[in-house]
C-alpha cells in the first residue's frame, strides 16, 4: 500500500512562503486519507455482501427447486422389502397342468415386542392371553420384564388378531411383514407340494423355504430371481386330482382300510396326472414329523412314492412280457402249473389248485404263482433282473419330490433260485406304487420306457429305449383285458372304457420276518382303455377287509378293484376319454372270403 | 465507522423511538409465527393444545423483548457483547455439569419458571461479541493471522461446548454463522477457502475412520449419513422422516390438500410433526404454493435485514444485523434441506414455526438487537 505523506514538503514550504498554517494541511491530508479508508472499506462490505446476498439467493433457488420437484413427484409408499431385498425374493406360484393355483404366497403379520418399550407390560400381557389363548399370561410377564430387548410372540397373526393386538395400544407391540405360504386347495395334493416354513428371519421379512415334496426339490428354481416369479407348472390335474381323492377317501372307508394310495400316470408320457396318498394333512398347518410308532403311518408320509411295499401279484404281467419277448411261450402256449411246487425248504402254491396245466394267458387271468415260477426259471435269474432292472424297478424314481431319491426298492442280496421264483409273482423284493405305475405304463404303451415326472412336459416326448416288441406289450394288454373281464377283477368293468389289469394281495411282512395272515396290501394295477392305452391308474389299500360277507375279504378283487373302477368310471370324463365299444378282437380262424 | 464519530443528536430519543422501528420487519415476523400457529394447531389435530397456545404466549414474551432491546440504545449493547458472550460460556458449562437430558442429549438448565437452553443464547451472544470485535478492530488488521485467529477462537469455544452436549445442528449453525460474519467483516478470501479445503479434508478422514479403532463419528452418526445418501436403505429406521416427509411433500402436491387435511402428520406418520419436521405438514396442507410463499416470507425478512444493515454507518449495527439475519437464514435452510433430504438430518428447528420455548425467545431476542441497530443508527452527518 503506498502511502501519501501527510505533510508533503512542496506543499508546505508552499504553505509557509504564503504565511498559512502548514498544520492545516496535515490535518485535510488526514481526513483524506480517512475518507479513502473508510470508502475502501464499505466498497469492500458491499462487495463481500453482494456475495452474501447471492448465496441466500442461490441457496433459496435450490430449496424452491426442490419442492417443486418433491411436489410434482408422485407420493409413493416406500417398500417394507426393500430393507431385506437380499433374502426377499418372492416364491414362484405353484400351478397344476391347467393352470390353477396350487401353491402361492399372502402377506400376513408376525408380532413381536419390544419390551423396552413397553408401558404397561402386565396388561399388555393379559390382554395379549385373550387374543392368543394358547400364550400364558406369567410366562409373557417374565419375558416382557426380564429386561430382553426383542422377542417373537408369533409368527403369523391374521388381519383381525393384527387389528385386536393393535387395540391394546402398546407401543412395545409390533409387526412385522411376513410373506406365507398358502396352499388354497388345502388337503388336494399334500404330499405332492410339501409344504414351506420360515428360514432366515428379520423383523421386516422371513425367507420361505420348502420343507418337502415339490416346494423343497425346486426350492431354488422356486426362489430363482432370474424366473421372475414365473409360476412352476405341475403335471397335476386338480379336477382330476379332487375326484381321486374323494373316491379313494370313500373306499378307503368302506374297506376298513387304514391308507390308500393311488397313482394315475399319462401312458406314453410318464406325467403323473394324478397322486393321492391317505391318510393326508394340510400344507398349510402341517403337523410335525412322528417321533414315536411306525413312520408309515404317519399322515405325512406319502405312500406312492415313499411306501416301498411287496407288491404281489401284480408282477406277473412282467414275468409273463418277459416271456412272450424272450419266446418261451405265446398267449395260448400251455405252462405247467402243477403244485404245489417245492423248491428247498420252500412251497410255492396257488390260491386255488388250478390243476396240471393253464395257457399263459389263464396263468396271468387266473394268478398262478406256480406258472409264473416256472415261466421265470426258465428265463434265468440275469435275464429277470435285466428285465425288471430295464423296467427301472432297482432304482430310485426320478420324481420331482424331494423324498423319491430315499424311497429305494428292496433288493435281496443274493438272486438265487427261490427269489427268482417269487419275484415272479411280486414277491421278495419291494418297491413303490409309483415305480409300478412306471413299469406298467413302460410296458403297455407299445412296450418303451417312460420316465416319470410330476412336472407339465412341454412339447413332443421323447421315445424311451424299447423293452418289449410292440406285438408283446399288445398281448400284454390283451391278457390284462381278460382278467377284468373274467378273471379275478371282474368288479373292475367300467362299461366303455374297456379296462385291463391285474390284482395284487400281498401279505404284509412281520418286521421280524414272515408275514401276516390277515394282514395284506391290495393292489390294483390296471391300464384304460385297453384297446388304445392312454392311462395308467394304481390304487392301493393298506390293511383292507371287506366285511360284507360272512368272512372278511382281504383280496384285490374284493377290495382294490371296485375303487379303482370307481375311479376310473368318475375320471375318464375328466381325462376327455369318451366311452367306446370295444372293437371285437380279429378271430383268425373265422377269416371269410366271399 | 464507530458511533463515536457521529453526533448522538441525530438519533431518535424518547417515545419517537417507536416510529423509527423497522415496522416491515415486525409484521413480516408476525406473519411467520402466524402461519406456526395454524400449522401447530392443524397437526394437534384442530386444538389450541398441546402447541398453539403456549407458542402463541412464547411469542408474545418474545415480541415484548424484542420491543424492548430495540429501545434500549445500541451502543449499551455493544458494551454488553462481552458479558454476555461469557455469560454464555459459563451457562454451557453449567450444562455440561448440571445439566438436564431431553432426546438423549443435554441442553437444558432448569430455572425454575423455565428451562433454558444455553446453546441458544450462545448464537446471539456470538454475533453480538463478532462484531464489537470488528466494530474495535481497525480495518487495516482484519485479514492479519493473529487478528483472524481471535474470532476463530471465539467461535471455537462454544462450538466445542455444544458439540459435548452433543448437538450438531447447532453446532453447525455456529460455526457457519460466525463464518460468515467473519466473511462480511471482510477477511481474506484466502482464509475461508482454506477453511473450507481442510474441512472436506476432515469429513473424508471421518468417512475414512469409519469401523477403526479410532473412529471420529458416533455409529449413529454415520448411519445418519447412509441414510441421507440413500434413506430407502432403512424406510422404517432411521430414514423413516426423511421418506414420511418427502411422501408428505409429494402428497401436497402443487396446492396442497387443504388446511387440517394433511394425512401423512395428522395420521401420527411423522415424529416430531410439531418440532423439527413441521415443515412437512405445512407442505402437505398447502402445497408448493405454501411452502414458496413461507419462503417468500422469509426472504422479505432477510431482505429488510440487508437494507438495513446496509443503510446503517455504524458497524457493529450493521455487523449485528447482519449477523442475526445470517443465523435466522441458517436455520431456516439447514432445516428445510434437512426435511427436503438435501441435508442430512441434525435436529435444527424452523424458526418462528416450529415448537419451542427457548428458541422462539432468543431468535426475537436477536431481532431486537437489529431493530436496536435500526432505530439508533447515525441519520445524516
Amino acid at each position: 500500500m503506498t502511502r501519501t505523506p501527510l505533510r508533503p514538503l512542496a506543499r508546505i514550504l508552499e504553505a509557509r512562503e504564503k504565511g498559512e498554517n502548514p498544520d492545516v494541511i496535515e490535518r485535510e491530508n488526514l481526513d483524506q486519507r480517512h475518507e479513502d479508508l473508510r470508502d475502501g472499506a464499505r466498497m469492500r462490505a458491499e462487495g463481500r455482501l453482494l456475495v452474501l446476498g447471492v448465496f441466500f439467493f442461490v441457496a433459496f433457488s435450490v430449496v424452491g427447486a426442490r419442492m417443486g420437484l418433491m411436489a410434482a413427484s408422485e407420493a409413493h409408499e416406500p417398500r417394507a422389502q426393500a430393507s431385506g431385498a437380499a433374502i426377499v425374493a418372492t416364491r414362484a406360484d405353484i400351478v397344476d397342468r391347467n393352470g390353477r393355483v396350487l401353491a402361492t404366497n399372502l402377506s400376513t403379520n408376525s408380532l413381536y415386542a419390544q419390551p423396552l418399550q413397553m408401558v404397561d407390560p402386565v396388561r399388555s400381557a393379559h390382554a395379549l392371553v385373550e387374543i392368543f389363548p394358547d400364550l400364558e399370561a406369567e410366562k409373557l410377564i417374565k419375558q416382557f420384564t426380564g429386561g430382553r430387548k426383542f422377542l417373537w410372540i408369533k409368527k403369523k397373526i391374521s388381519p383381525e388378531q393384527q387389528q385386536a393386538v393393535f387395540d391394546i395400544g402398546e407401543p412395545g407391540l409390533l409387526f412385522g411383514p411376513r410373506e406365507m405360504r398358502l396352499y388354497p386347495n388345502g388337503r388336494l395334493a399334500a404330499h405332492i407340494l410339501g409344504g414351506a416354513s420360515f428360514g432366515r428371519e428379520g423383523v421386516h421379512s422371513a425367507e420361505v423355504i420348502g420343507v418337502a415334496g415339490v416346494e423343497k426339490a425346486m426350492d431354488s428354481t422356486l426362489r430363482d430371481p432370474a424366473r421372475n416369479g414365473a409360476p412352476v407348472q405341475l403335471s397335476i390335474d386338480l379336477t382330476v386330482q379332487s375326484a381321486i381323492r374323494q373316491v379313494l377317501y370313500g373306499g378307503m372307508k368302506l374297506m376298513n382300510a387304514k391308507g390308500a394310495m393311488a397313482v394315475l400316470m399319462e401312458i406314453n408320457s410318464g406325467e403323473v396326472i394324478s397322486m393321492v396318498s391317505l391318510p393326508d394333512f394340510d400344507p398349510n398347518d402341517r403337523p410335525d414329523l412322528p417321533t414315536t410308532g411306525d413312520a408309515g403311518d404317519s399322515p405325512l408320509f406319502n405312500r406312492a412314492v415313499q411306501g416301498v411295499y411287496e407288491l404281489g401279484s401284480v408282477f406277473k404281467i412282467f414275468n409273463m412280457a418277459m416271456a412272450l419277448e424272450d419266446g418261451h411261450v405265446t398267449p395260448t402256449s400251455m405252462v405247467d402249473t402243477t403244485g404245489p411246487m417245492r423248491w428247498g425248504r420252500y412251497r410255492i402254491r396257488d390260491f386255488h389248485n388250478y390243476g396240471p396245466h393253464l395257457s399263459a394267458t389263464d396263468v396271468i387271468v387266473k394268478s398262478s404263482n406256480v406258472g409264473s415260477a416256472r415261466l421265470a426259471l426258465q428265463a434265468g435269474a440275469e435275464r429277470q433282473q435285466e428285465f425288471l432292472g430295464d423296467l427301472g424297478f432297482f432304482t430310485p424314481t426320478p420324481v420331482e419330490l424331494v423324498e423319491a431319491p430315499y424311497a429305494k426298492p428292496l433288493l435281496p442280496k443274493n438272486w438265487s433260485d427261490i427269489v427268482v421264483m417269487t419275484a415272479s409273482y411280486g414277491h421278495g423284493f419291494s418297491s413303490s406304487p409309483l415305480h409300478l405305475a412306471t413299469g406298467y405304463a413302460s410296458l403297455l404303451n407299445g412296450g418303451t420306457k417312460v420316465t416319470p415326472t410330476l412336472l407339465k412336459r412341454e412339447g413332443p416326448v421323447p421315445v424311451g429305449p424299447r423293452i418289449v416288441q410292440s406285438e408283446v406289450s399288445e398281448a400284454a394288454r390283451s391278457m390284462l383285458r381278460q382278467v377284468v373281464v373274467r378273471g379275478t377283477a371282474r368288479f373292475g368293468e367300467v362299461p366303455g372304457y374297456a379296462v385291463g389289469g391285474k390284482t395284487g394281495t400281498a401279505d404284509k411282512p412281520k418286521p421280524r420276518g414272515g408275514y401276516y395272515k390277515d394282514r395284506v396290501v391290495a393292489t390294483f394295477a390296471s391300464v384304460f382303455p385297453a384297446h388304445d392305452p392312454k392311462f395308467v391308474l394304481i390304487v392301493s389299500l393298506d390293511e383292507p377287509s371287506e366285511n360284507s360277507g360272512p368272512k372278511p375279504r382281504r383280496t384285490a378283487g374284493w377290495t382294490a378293484v371296485p375303487v379303482a373302477a370307481e375311479v376310473i368310471r368318475r375320471t375318464a370324463p375328466l381325462l376327455g376319454l369318451r366311452p367306446e365299444i370295444e372293437p371285437v378282437p380279429e378271430d383268425k380262424l373265422l377269416l371269410s372270403s366271399n | 465507522m464507530s458511533y463515536l464519530e457521529y453526533k448522538i443528536k441525530t438519533v431518535p430519543t424518547g417515545i419517537t423511538k417507536i416510529l423509527y422501528l423497522n415496522w416491515p420487519l415486525v409484521l413480516l415476523l408476525t406473519a411467520v409465527a402466524s402461519v406456526g400457529f395454524l400449522m401447530l394447531f392443524s397437526v394437534a389435530g384442530g386444538n389450541m393444545q398441546p402447541w398453539a397456545e403456549p407458542q402463541m404466549k412464547r411469542f408474545g414474551l418474545g415480541m415484548a423483548a424484542m420491543f424492548v432491546i430495540a429501545m434500549v440504545p445500541i451502543w449499551f449493547w455493544r458494551n454488553m457483547a462481552g458479558l454476555a458472550y461469557a455469560v454464555s460460556i459459563l451457562l454451557l458449562l453449567l450444562v455440561e455439569f448440571f445439566g438436564f437430558s431431553g432426546g438423549g442429549a443435554q441442553r437444558w438448565i432448569d430455572l425454575g419458571f423455565m428451562r433454558l437452553q444455553p446453546s441458544e443464547l450462545t448464537k446471539i451472544s456470538m454475533v453480538m461479541i463478532l462484531a464489537a470485535y470488528y466494530d474495535w478492530l481497525e480495518v487495516e488488521r482484519i485479514s492479519h493471522p493473529i487478528w483472524v485467529l481471535v474470532p476463530m477462537a471465539l467461535i471455537l469455544v462454544p462450538t466445542f461446548l455444544v458439540l459435548k452436549q452433543p448437538d450438531l445442528g447447532t453446532a453447525i449453525l455456529l460455526v457457519a454463522g460466525g463464518g460468515i460474519m467473519m466473511f462480511i467483516a471482510g477477511v481474506h478470501w484466502a482464509y475461508f477457502i482454506a477453511v473450507i479445503i481442510a474441512g472436506v479434508a476432515v469429513v473424508y478422514t471421518a468417512l475414512l475412520s469409519r469401523g477403526t479403532d479410532w473412529q471420529l463419528l458416533k455409529d449413529y452418526q454415520f448411519r445418519r449419513i447412509d441414510t441421507f445418501l440413500d434413506p430407502s436403505t432403512d424406510p422404517l429406521g432411521a430414514g423413516y422422516n426423511i421418506t414420511q416427509s418427502k411422501i408428505a411433500l409429494g402428497s401436497g402436491g402443487f396446492s396442497g390438500r387443504g388446511f387440517m387435511q394433511g394425512t401423512q402428520s395428522r395420521l401420527n406418520f411423522l415424529p416430531e410433526k410439531h418440532t423439527d419436521f413441521i415443515f412437512t405438514t405445512l407442505a402437505e396442507e398447502f402445497g408448493f404454493v405454501g411452502a414458496i410463499s413461507l419462503l417468500v416470507l422469509y426472504g422479505l425478512i432477510l431482505m429488510f435485514c440487508i437494507t438495513s444493515a446496509l443503510t446503517n454507518n455504524d458497524r457493529f449495527g450493521s455487523l449485528v444485523t447482519l449477523g442475526v439475519a445470517a443465523t435466522f437464514f441458517l436455520f431456516f435452510a439447514v432445516n428445510m434441506a434437512m426435511v427436503m433430504g438435501l441435508m442430512p438430518v441434525v435436529g435444527v428447528p424452523l424458526p418462528l414455526i416450529s415448537y419451542g420455548g427457548t428458541a422462539m425467545i432468543a431468535l426475537l431476542a436477536a431481532f431486537g438487537l437489529a431493530q436496536s441497530a435500526h432505530v439508533h443508527k447515525p441519520r445524516g452527518k
